[in-house]
């Protein structure tokens, strides 16, 4: 008769085989391109002939980065740009995810509506917001001089940090819904007796979310951060839709730059050494994700009788 | 209780895997050994979406003609056609792959860039076909001495404009020179509406602000580049073609510098709100078409204002060019003969309003009628039109853009933009060698 540890390694093995052609797929898939692109890196690359020729520079690629003055103001912005749509979408979201904790907020009508800025594709999105901004003809012009807050049209993506701060609330109010269901769930998640005996002891409803809400919120608003930071971080569409990276540059982030590099001034050493800064970023805030998705260990205090 | 089971063991599940792997194998296997019956030869064609300039198959004009052509060449063209944004990332991406995927491509502006992808084949066209296309057109897409596309339409910048808007304001005819431009413009402005509209937000490529700033510069006398291929700009020529475009700035629709593409100045001036801007020969067709025009009967062209020395333009440079990996590149040659054929070029222009290339169609009485600018652009031709394209040209663009735009801005003044513009530039020419 078999042992334990026999059984429990011929499973191991099976296991292995099963999980083998999805190992593969996300090699080939993921972990090809990740090393493709930090071995280009390493390399000055030229269009010649049929295909490319390439050509060893160490660390050069890196080092015109950190001198490059574009490359130091995108990444300027690209921090600005997630911290404030980080700060933007978490307070909202919740305030979204509050009212549809209520009863009449659990009515299915307001989740469907709340889904409609998620469910639009990137692109789709861009396009409809630059419409909204255009100097001429949009509606957000068209409101405020009807409701003579401004006398003359405002030209939203004309000057840079205007045009920043307008892709940003474009990218805000597609991120709410997502995060706002994700606080959702968190709140449903916490106990019902916990309202309940902050209220017998006196609680108001703001010291009720002081102390009872955001605690229990607290590994959901931490997840939701730090995703929000890798999705803020990797905004394109929006730039390339809307403003090309103009006016004069103001609007390039990083993600817009690595493609302006690769693709059209054909940098694509250059590119790809951009692209793996953003990498390296988003690595480090994926490891603080999946950090706070671990389960929290319940420290019992001791409350001086064993 | 009466149960049916199916019992599936490890062991069977993954002998009926194997089996089924090795199966889909063979048959690939044997589907590949098969002779292929000799059928139409596929070329595989990479144009943009229309209204940018496309061939018959995409651009509704010369159906039967391009059917036909496929029949009697037994040849079947599979069209690639995404927006024209995205045709330099497409073909960029498809050169680095060294993989062959389309036949002919269109070009524009990108020939130096992609030399080294691209077959030199003007020389097998029919003389009288090429004698029949103005000289000219062949200086956007000849790169080291070797003739690698041909360029499908006359496609330069001239001035369009209001006649309604100027008739109204007492002026009689358009601007022949810049300070005619200019004041223009400021008696034009007024009571929402603008002088002058152009699309400053995007800085590179051929309809960049960039592009625009080179119209001017050879107004002035100016050049990009000298002979040695260094930059030439940074003189009075250069700083008085972009200073005349911050003097226009307060008579130019404010949304200019924001608006990325040509189609969103288009719609301000079509809908009456501008009074006059540059444009490609096509814009005559859509602002022509009372569904999306208000100025339909009101639209004048000419030449542009002439700078200090000469009128001058840019060239579009919408050209065919073929892959060198191509399977197929004498058929592939055929196909932008039938392109470049008389009756498909008039076809061209009276269908879509893109201009055609020959000079012999471009004199035709009745393109003449129907495109009454065909002749503006004729005389637009006899003035400089450089495109000054080069290998890096989109770089070069997106600094020298950059820099205009900030003194478009105010951030900066016309001399400091072309002194950084030039430094950068002079930078990416050293790269270049």
């Amino acid at each position: 008769m078999q042992s334990t540890s026999d059984y429990n390694r011929k499973r191991f093995r099976m296991g292995i085989w099963f999980i083998t052609p999805a190992l593969l797929i996300l090699l080939t898939v993921l972990a090809y391109p990740i090393i493709a692109s930090f071995v280009l890196s390493f390399q000055r690359i030229r269009f010649a002939g049929n295909g490319l020729s390439h050509q060893f520079i160490g660390l050069n690629n890196y080092a015109e980065l950190i001198s490059n003055q574009l490359f130091r103001e995108s990444l300027f912005r690209s921090v600005y740009f997630t911290v404030m749509e980080v700060i933007a979408v978490s307070v909202l979201a919740l305030l979204v995810a509050l009212m549809l904790n209520t009863p009449l907020g659990r009515h299915a009508f307001f989740r469907v509506v709340l889904l409609v800025p998620w469910a639009l594709a990137p692109v789709a999105n861009a396009v409809l917001w630059k419409w909204i901004f255009n100097t001429n003809y949009g509606v957000l012009n068209a409101i405020l001089i009807g409701l003579n807050i401004i006398d003359k049209p405002i030209v939203w993506l004309g000057s840079p940090w205007l045009a920043l701060n307008m892709i940003l609330i474009a990218d805000v109010w597609k991120a709410i819904p997502f995060i706002a269901l994700l606080l959702l769930a968190g709140l449903q998640s916490i106990p019902p007796h916990l309202y309940k005996a902050a209220r017998l002891d006196g609680a108001n409803t703001w010291q009720q979310f002081v102390h009872v809400t955001l605690p229990g919120l607290k590994t959901t608003i931490v997840i939701s951060i730090v995703l929000q930071s890798i999705w803020a971080l990797k905004v394109f569409d929006l730039i390339y839709v809307l403003t090309h990276g103009s006016p004069a540059d103001s609007t390039v982030l990083l993600n817009y730059l690595s493609w302006r590099e690769t693709f059209s001034n054909l940098d694509i050493g250059y590119g790809a050494a951009i692209a793996n800064v953003l990498f390296v970023i988003m690595f480090i805030l994926a490891l603080l994700y999946i950090r706070a998705l671990r389960p929290r260990q319940v420290k019992e205090k001791r409350s001086g009788t064993k | 209780m009466n149960q049916k089971t199916v019992n599936i063991s490890r062991r069977n599940f993954l002998k009926l895997a194997g089996m089924s792997a090795a199966g889909l194998t063979m048959g690939n296997f044997l589907a590949s050994c098969t002779p292929k019956e000799t059928g139409p030869v596929t070329l595989n064609v990479l144009v943009p979406a229309a209204p940018d300039p496309a061939p018959p198959g995409v651009a509704k004009f010369s159906e039967e003609a391009f059917a036909k052509w496929q029949t009697d060449h037994n040849a079947t063209v599979v069209y690639e056609a995404p927006p024209w944004p995205q045709l330099h990332d497409k073909m960029a991406a498809n050169f680095a792959s060294g993989q062959y995927v389309h036949d002919v491509m269109y070009n524009c502006g990108w020939v130096p860039e992609f030399a080294s992808y691209l077959v030199d084949f003007v020389d097998k066209l029919p003389a009288d076909l090429i004698a029949d296309l103005p000289k000219s057109s062949f200086s956007t897409v000849t790169w080291d001495g070797k003739r690698l596309g041909v360029v499908f339409t006359l496609s330069l910048l001239t001035l369009f404009y209001n006649t309604e808007l100027l008739q109204k304001a007492g002026i009689t005819a358009p601007p022949k020179n810049w300070d005619e431009l200019k004041n223009m413009a400021k008696e034009l402005t007024g009571g929402g509406q603008y002088g002058w509209v152009l699309n400053y937000g995007a800085p590179e490529g051929i309809g960049g602000v960039a592009s625009y700033w080179m119209t001017f510069l050879q107004q002035a006398g100016g050049k990009v580049y000298n002979d040695q291929g260094e930059p030439a700009f940074n003189n009075d020529r250069g700083v008085s073609a972009l200073q005349t475009m911050v003097d226009l700035m307060p008579y130019t629709d404010p949304g200019s510098i924001s608006y990325v593409g040509i189609n969103d100045a288009t719609n301000v001036f079509t809908a009456g709100n501008a009074a006059m801007m540059m444009n490609w020969p096509f814009m005559l067709k859509p602002a022509s078409d009372p569904a999306s025009s208000k100025v339909v009967g009101k639209i004048g062209t000419a030449i542009l204002p002439s700078g200090p020395v000469t009128s001058a333009s840019i060239d579009g440079t919408d050209a065919y060019t073929i892959a060198k990996n191509s399977p197929n590149p004498d058929l592939a040659r055929q196909l932008i003969e039938f392109y470049l054929d008389k009756e498909v070029q008039k076809r061209q222009v009276l269908d879509t309003g893109w201009l055609p290339i020959r000079l012999s169609v471009l004199n035709d009485p009745e393109v003449q009628a129907a495109a009454p600018n065909a002749a503006v652009i004729l005389e637009q031709a006899n003035y400089p039109y450089d495109s000054f394209v080069t290998p890096d040209y989109n770089e070069v663009t997106t600094t020298i853009g950059v820099e205009i735009q900030k003194a478009l801005a105010g951030s900066q003044s016309a001399a400091e933009a072309i002194q950084s513009a030039s430094d950068q530039v002079t930078e990416i020419v050293k790269k270049r060698q």
